[in-house]
């Protein structure tokens, strides 16, 4: 009897021979964790969302060039600051990490498309992870990027050491990189705590890490940017000088701006060290995508159907 | 035997609405066809059988097997879901292979199984296609190929047929029992009975999220006498034949049409009742011009069923 092309498959496919436990032998489930991998990085690429940050990144550099263009005044170093470390860790990142991470699951339900990522022998909590991870993967290298651009934005044509624009370039990158993905696994985890993720996110971007974060109090511990701005500030000198009176004065821009005060405690010995704050950032990052993994795993996520619709 | 899907005292809730309620049951292997009307628990039925619910109360099994968190438990079933979603950008060879890229399967293996499975539910001329511009036939016989596409044991199909042209569920129809006759167990919904009656005479009804009635499709049918049968009499002398035959015991009522020109019996024992029609027409002389039941048809028994 001729079989039919399901048949030849069932008899074929490598996949198809059964284990004594009832599983495939020649299927992977490191396969199945990579596609998935990939599959959420071409979500990414098909979706609007990094043209709408692409758009931002575009209108931060413009930024820089009106300023330049109008305000010769201003040493690239402080443009450097208030763009780099003030503007982009304040509104661009965690708008970014937001707007990616609240995606993670949401996304999938809203297009109906779960069901496929279910269904597959995938355990949820890797399932929830992986996408993380590809989350994770898209902003860091939309804000290397956006880092880049910035720079090129701020020092093109500067009177300024090559070398050491492209070191501040890196730790720059690395710095944000630090911060997207402490945010990115903050607001994976507030997505599954809330259906208004984008709300709570805004309101958490703005209130805890935008004014709470700017007081000298110990509250401020609790804070991504706290972590960022020390690691920029212990790593990169922001030091500017002001021509007052024929007097060339030193000025900390970043000291007096981020509320650290460096004339009582020079070495800010109070404050946590580089290390201290990666570790921080790195842990609560670990800890947040547990969590939300754990509560993924455990969670039902009801399919519309077209008559509950 | 040991059942391919077992529910034992399953409840479900939404909140204050209750999916299913109280159900067990014990499906065999082989293609069981799984009825009710919309709102009758289906989705929610396959949906704790796949591991996308878990049971407010009972246990699930599927092969054995707990449900729940058993991502194992993937790689023997299968699922065409109800929703029509997909990667809309992808196209359909894209798509049936991405499927069995993540049920594990290496690249090799995944690429000839796309291209047979693509094949067996006559897509193979669509694949390169964006699924966005696919019509609701082609979509369905997509999500069918996605489920199928890493061989499971069983397969769960949810209303496949819904939406679908003449041509398209004929072809969709063959396919199902094909991958019967091939062995796979196949438990497929639909609210549209004829349709299953098609594919198997095994079958399950739901409604309300309970259990109404379950197995071959001439048990269900011996069900009917347990319950009013209706028979339509079309005569002329309609209010004399409804006072003869009201006399008849096993005659629950007699209802006497709008149009004055035939009423409506309701019986228990419709093999007794059409077994002593004739003497009415011999001993009174009535001319009863036509006799039906629309009791017949397996819609008929579903609405006994699912009305009680």
């Amino acid at each position: 009897m001729k079989s039919s092309p399901l048949a030849e498959t069932a008899n074929r496919n490598v996949g198809s021979k059964v284990d004594a436990e009832g599983g495939h032998a020649a299927f992977s489930r490191l396969t199945s964790l990579w596609t998935l991998y990939v599959l959420t990085l071409r979500q990414h690429l098909h979706g609007k969302r990094w043209m709408v940050m692409a758009g931002l990144f575009v209108l931060s550099a413009g930024l820089v060039v009106l300023v330049r263009a109008t305000a010769v005044n201003v040493a690239p170093r402080q443009l450097e600051f208030i763009i780099a470390f003030m503007f982009i860790p304040q509104a661009i990142l965690p708008l970014l990490a937001l707007v990616y991470a609240s995606g993670i699951v949401r996304d999938e339900q809203e297009e109906q498309t779960m069901t496929y990522l279910l269904i597959r022998p995938i355990p949820k909590w890797a399932l929830y992870l992986v996408k993380l991870l590809a989350t994770l993967t898209t902003t860091v290298v939309l804000v290397a990027a956006l880092t880049v651009l910035i720079y090129v934005a701020i020092y093109a044509g500067a009177e300024s050491g090559q070398n050491d624009v492209t070191m501040r370039c890196l730790k720059a990158i690395g710095i944000h990189s630090l911060a997207v993905v402490t945010y990115c696994c903050l607001f994976g985890l507030i997505s599954l705590l809330t259906n208004r993720a984008l709300i709570v996110g805004i309101l958490y971007a703005a209130l805890f890490e935008g004014l709470l974060a700017n007081m000298p109090f110990s509250i401020r511990l609790a804070t991504v940017i706290y972590y960022t701005r020390l690691i920029a500030y212990r790593s990169l000198d922001f030091i500017t000088t002001m021509n007052a009176r024929g007097m060339a004065i030193a000025n900390d821009i970043a000291a007096e701006a981020w509320q650290l005060d460096v004339k009582a405690d020079p070495g800010l010995t109070e404050h946590p060290q580089i290390r201290a704050c990666i570790t921080v950032l790195l842990t609560a990052s670990l800890v947040f995508s547990a969590i939300a993994a754990f509560l993924f795993a455990y969670r039902e996520f009801y399919v519309k159907t077209p008559e509950k619709t | 035997m040991t059942p391919i899907v077992e529910f034992h005292e399953v409840s479900k809730w939404y909140g204050n609405v209750i999916g299913i309620n109280k159900l067990s049951l014990r499906i065999p292997a082989g293609v069981t066809g799984l009825l009710g009307p919309n709102g009758a628990g289906k989705s929610t039925l396959l949906q704790l059988a796949t591991g996308q619910l878990y049971a407010s109360q009972g246990r699930v099994r599927v092969l054995g097997q707990p449900v729940w968190n058993n991502s194992s438990l993937n790689r023997l079933i299968g699922l065409c879901p109800e929703q029509d979603a997909f990667y809309e950008w992808m196209t359909g060879w894209d798509f049936i292979h991405t499927s069995a890229r993540l049920a594990g399967m290496g690249r090799r293996a995944a690429r000839e199984a796309t291209e047979r499975t693509l094949d067996a539910v006559g897509m193979t001329p669509h694949k390169g296609r964006a699924i966005r511009g696919y019509s609701k036939g082609m979509r369905q016989r997509t999500k069918l190929a996605q489920a199928l596409v890493h061989d499971p044991k069983v397969l769960f199909l949810d209303e496949p047929l819904t939406g679908t042209d003449p041509l398209a569920r004929h072809d969709l129809m063959t396919i199902i029992q094909r991958l019967g006759n091939e062995g796979k167990s196949v438990l497929v919904s639909s609210h549209v009975l004829h349709e299953v009656q098609t594919l198997t005479p095994n079958i399950i009804l739901l409604n309300h999220g309970r259990l109404v009635a379950e197995g071959h499709i001439r048990q269900i049918r011996d069900l009917i006498d347990k319950h009013p049968h209706h028979i339509v009499l079309i005569c002329d002398e309609c209010r004399k034949l409804a006072g003869r035959i009201l006399a008849w015991d096993d005659v629950e009522g007699v209802r006497v049409r709008a149009d004055q020109k035939g009423i409506m019996v309701e019986t228990r024992a419709p093999d007794a009742f059409y077994s002593r029609l004739p003497s009415i027409c011999l001993e009174d002389g009535m001319a009863i011009q036509e006799v039906y039941s629309n009791d017949d048809s397996l819609e008929s028994v579903f609405k006994y069923l699912v009305s009680k």
